[in-house]
């Protein structure tokens, strides 16, 4: 995946064909993972903080729901032109940070299943199915987030 | 006859804050590192959420990355927890501590 041009807005990329499949795979079966609760301070005993977490967690839960509907309009077919080699997908401004945080909330989702290691490649041989599952969702979801982010000033 | 003056004793006058916010308290916006959110991608947000510019937001970024966080801005409490509200939805570690 390749940033082909940015343009009044607009972003277009060039994928290859097994690229398109991935991306695509990616945000109709998103979410992966069920959502984990955030703590919104460290320090803070006060009660305002506790009700403020609950604020937090309830409009992050709607936020996980609003990427999920998104995530099915990415996948338009008009969002995919066809090309002689791949595809030319284009994204809006707004679409694009979408992307990137539906992508992120694979990468992070992921991490906090294999119980949030520090090193995410581990040189062992990996046997365990759902091990190889997340921490291959990491690396894919990283390589688009790169090439989503690819020559921004 | 020679008149006594009493002792003059000054009123003890409070500083009266300016406005009202000035007793607010007040919250730190930290960004904590993780080995999950590419250097990139913490970048881009900071960018994006602040309206930083790259120099900016890559200063803020490295230091999440080499000393554990970053104090990003300091704000009152609804400011701080819209930002927090931002940058977890981009699912960086963020937090809202108070100043005192």
């Amino acid at each position: 995946m390749k940033l082909a041009r940015q343009k009044d807005g607009l972003w277009q990329y060039h994928l290859a064909q097994n690229e398109a499949d991935v991306l695509v795979g990616l945000l109709k079966k998103f979410p992966f993972t069920k959502i984990d609760e955030v703590k919104i301070s460290k320090t803070d005993k006060h009660p305002k903080a506790r009700e403020r977490e609950k604020l937090l967690n309830e409009s992050l839960a709607e936020h996980r729901k609003e990427l999920k509907k998104l995530a099915q309009a990415l996948i338009r077919p008009d969002k995919f032109k066809r090309q002689e080699k791949g595809f030319l997908m284009t994204l809006s401004l707004e679409e694009r940070e979408t992307m990137l945080q539906i992508l992120n909330d694979i990468r992070v989702g992921s991490w906090h299943v294999l119980g949030e290691p520090e090193e995410l490649h581990s040189h062992a041989p990996q046997t365990d199915a759902k091990d190889l599952t997340y921490r291959s969702l990491i690396d894919l979801a990283g390589y688009f987030e790169c090439a989503l982010l690819e020559l921004e000033d | 006859m020679p008149t006594v003056l009493e002792p003059v004793t000054k009123p003890v006058i409070k500083k009266k804050p300016k406005f009202d916010d000035d007793l607010a308290p007040t919250f730190y916006v930290i960004c904590w590192n993780d080995p999950v959110n590419l250097m990139v991608y913490v970048t881009h947000v900071f960018m994006r959420i602040f309206g930083w510019n790259k120099q900016k937001a890559e200063k803020h970024m490295m230091e999440v990355h080499e000393k554990g966080k970053s104090v990003l801005v300091r704000e009152g409490a609804e400011k701080a927890e819209f930002y927090v509200h931002q940058l977890q939805n981009y699912k960086l570690q963020a937090t809202m501590e108070p100043t005192e």
